[in-house]
């Protein structure tokens, strides 16, 4: 391919030639026939084959490249396929030269935009000698959860002084993903009032086999010896024993809203990418706890995760909210019409949305709660981050910010627990606001 | 953020209500900004459009980069482009006579036209000594387009010199060298302070760490290398392609030594036509050996041999 300068050379030349005739003007002729000159050895020795503009091709040769690149070929491998956001990938990439020729390459490897190289350099410059490979190693920082893939390839092959340069794109591709990062939660004070067959570790705020106390009552026959509470008997000279909280399986649902309007503010500090994060923690905590947890998240479609316990269902929730993408605008009623016939009753539900642009968020809450659900709703302000981007002037902000403030009051009405969770604040804290803590 | 205002002041706002954890710089911006809604201008995201020469051209014609200071081998590249300039300044002056210059036709004055045509060669060399100091693309395009019009000529005329201090004149294959000489020194002018900025632009990022070099001596002497190769092949080439009205009577008399002869004496096949003529018969040469994929072949039986 021609470069720019080779161009402008050209154009030169033949300016020059053309005045030179029509002038008759036998110096204008000579300088521009050594410009041609200059550009015709070019391309033909300068280390590539410029002929895609003959418009022919030889048998051999195979791809737009030509042949001088026709013998390169590139491998990589990446340091792990998952990461966590704010994690490291180490990239090796492998360029082979099957070639008996050295050639001096430029490669640049393509990585997703929002990654940022930490260390090393995915753009290289160096000559590849006969039949030899070179590793090139780079880390790259993943800020952000998703599907990622690095590649293609790209190589470049070009004469000394950058006149022609051939281009080739090495279709070596490898994909990764990266979740959502995971905060480290003490207690989520969310807790079923519902208890399931099965003995976990959650406590369902009734008396039963648990770890936790509950209450005193006077001895019956039948309660074991290891149960009464002697200082109790001390104090009142009565038989007491201690009666523990049951612990047992909760269900929790998870709901993550992942409509187009998620994303209102950067792309770093936004609603979405804080209920991931939040859905992230609360399912690692949850399974943590032995507990089912489900997660639904919705946007032009409605994705469920169904409730399951154990670490691979981590990992499954996890690839769900990596994937979730801002997009469509379905209503929460839609949602809530949806899996309300298949979630147990009482079963906590913690809903991650930034209530905006949806007016079916009060009745189709009020439905959750006229069923006797424990909903908690974490509301990652997009108001806070636009002004905090000053994307939003001060009065707008002001009025927006009533309006939130009007909805969220009509919301705690309902009985949901709700925070307004502004961006410093720490997902434990949102949880324990919204809890009453 | 505009100043602060305490009639605008909305702490209170927030007072009663539960906002927890909230960062106190929030709070206290709240109701210290200033009431003024206009949108700050840092919250404006800047846009570059590209200028209508830039869309054309695929960007922009002289890359903004800005460097760092440069490194031994760009400042070798600049001292390079300082001889060539004073070369190419006093080649220019010396192919150049007034006579037929774009000043001559438009005040008719020989004086004027000499005055002009030597500012404009000084002021050439002055913005490409400039140009090639700061490493400001601007100025060495000026300078480069400065060049070409001191050498354009708006007159019939054969090689003329300003002045010969070489007898030159007389000798016309001498002086269709110089020319030659000229022309190349013109290319090698525009390609090193090309040079300088590709180079400054590599080793700013060698050194920022945005592309990695291996064995940058190595490349920069196969570039080296071409400064010196390329414009000794050029001259080389350029001679024989000029000389081609003189090789067709060459070839011509194998076959038939009176028509080779009538050639040879020919005034249109020596005139610049003849000249042309040549030229375009070599180029249609050439331009078949692409047609044929020549480079392709070439770059094949390049790796077959060395196999």
């Amino acid at each position: 391919m021609w470069s720019r300068k080779s161009a402008m050379l050209g154009s030169l030349a033949v300016a020059m030639y053309l005045l030179g005739l029509t002038l008759r003007n036998s110096q204008l002729v000579t300088i521009a026939v050594v410009i041609f000159v200059f550009l015709t050895w070019a391309a033909l020795f300068g280390g590539h084959a410029d002929v895609a503009s003959s418009g022919r091709r030889a048998d051999e040769w195979t791809g737009e490249e030509g042949v001088a690149l026709g013998s390169v070929t590139a491998m990589r491998k990446l340091s792990s396929a998952r990461i966590f956001e704010d994690g490291e990938l180490n990239i090796t990439l492998k360029m082979q030269n099957h070639s008996s020729l050295a050639k001096i390459l430029e490669v640049r490897d393509r990585v997703p935009e929002v990654m940022r190289i930490k260390d090393g350099a995915n753009y290289i410059l160096m000559e590849l000698g006969p039949r030899r490979e070179t590793l090139i190693e780079y880390t790259v920082e993943c800020p952000l959860r998703g599907f990622y893939s690095v590649g293609p390839v790209a190589v470049r092959i070009q004469d000394p002084f950058g006149l022609f340069h051939k281009e080739k794109e090495l279709h070596v591709y490898n994909d990764f993903l990266v979740f959502p990062k995971m905060e480290d939660l003490k207690e989520t004070f969310v807790k079923s009032r519902v208890p399931k067959i099965f003995t976990g570790a959650v406590n369902i705020r009734q008396p039963g086999p648990g770890s936790e106390f509950y209450s005193l009552r006077e001895y019956f026959e039948g309660d074991s010896f290891r149960a009464i509470n002697w200082s109790a008997y001390a104090r009142s000279g009565k038989l007491m024993v201690n009666e523990r909280e049951r612990d047992a399986v909760s269900d929790i649902i998870i709901i993550v809203d992942s409509r187009s309007v998620a994303e209102t503010g950067p792309v770093s500090r936004n609603a979405l990418v804080y209920s991931t994060r939040a859905a992230a923690s609360l399912a690692k905590y949850f399974l943590g706890r032995r507990d089912s947890v489900g997660v639904i998240v919705y946007g032009d479609e409605v994705v469920s995760v169904d409730r399951d316990t154990g670490k691979k269902q981590l990992y499954v929730i996890l690839t769900k909210l990596a994937g979730a993408v801002a997009r469509g605008n379905i209503p929460l009623q839609v949602v809530v019409n949806r899996i309300l016939p298949h979630i147990n009753k009482g079963s906590p539900i913690i809903f991650l949305s930034n209530l905006e642009d949806d007016p079916t968020i009060v009745n189709a809450l009020r439905d959750f709660r006229a069923r006797d659900f424990d909903v908690t709703v974490l509301t990652p302000s997009s108001l806070e981050f636009e002004f905090d981007a000053r994307r939003i002037d001060r009065t707008g902000y002001e009025v927006m910010k009533t309006e939130r403030d009007v909805l969220i009051s009509e919301l705690r009405g309902l009985g949901v627990n709700i925070m307004d969770w502004e961006p410093d604040m720490l997902l434990s804290t949102a949880l324990a606001g919204a809890r009453g803590f | 953020m505009t100043v602060s205002k305490p009639s605008s002041d909305t702490a209170h706002l927030y007072d009663g209500k539960t906002v927890r954890s909230s960062a106190p710089s929030r709070k206290k911006a709240a109701g210290q900004i200033g009431a003024g809604s206009d949108i700050p201008k840092d919250a404006i995201p800047t846009v570059e459009i590209p200028t209508f020469i830039e869309s054309l051209l695929g960007g922009p014609l002289v890359p903004k980069a800005k460097f760092l200071p440069p490194a031994k081998w760009v400042q070798t590249l600049q001292l390079v482009v300082y001889g060539v300039l004073v070369a190419l300044a006093m080649l220019t002056y010396m192919i150049s006579p007034p006579e037929g210059t774009i000043w001559y036709m438009i005040t008719g004055s020989l004086g004027i036209a000499t005055v002009l045509q030597l500012t404009l060669i000084v002021a050439a060399t002055g913005t490409g000594f400039w140009g090639t100091f700061q490493r400001d693309g601007r100025f060495t395009l000026l300078s480069n387009l400065m060049f070409i019009l001191a050498i354009l000529r708006f007159a019939s005329s054969k090689v003329t010199l300003s002045s010969d201090m070489f007898g030159l004149q007389d000798k016309p294959f001498l002086l269709s060298g110089l020319v030659v000489v000229y022309a190349v020194l013109l290319i090698m002018y525009f390609e090193l302070s090309n040079g300088v900025l590709r180079y400054s632009m590599l080793d700013t990022s060698i050194r920022t760490n945005e592309v990695y070099v291996m064995n940058p001596q190595k490349i920069v002497g196969k570039y080296h290398r071409s400064l010196i190769i390329n414009p000794i092949i050029a001259v080389v080439l350029a001679t024989v392609v000029l000389s081609a009205n003189s090789i067709l009577p060459f070839f011509v008399g194998i076959f038939s030594k009176d028509t080779a002869l009538r050639m040879e004496e020919s005034v249109e096949l020596i005139s610049v036509y003849g000249v042309a003529l040549g030229t375009f018969f070599v180029f249609c040469v050439v331009g078949g050996l692409f047609a044929l994929n020549l480079p392709t072949h070439l770059q094949n039986f390049r790796e077959k041999r060395a196999e």
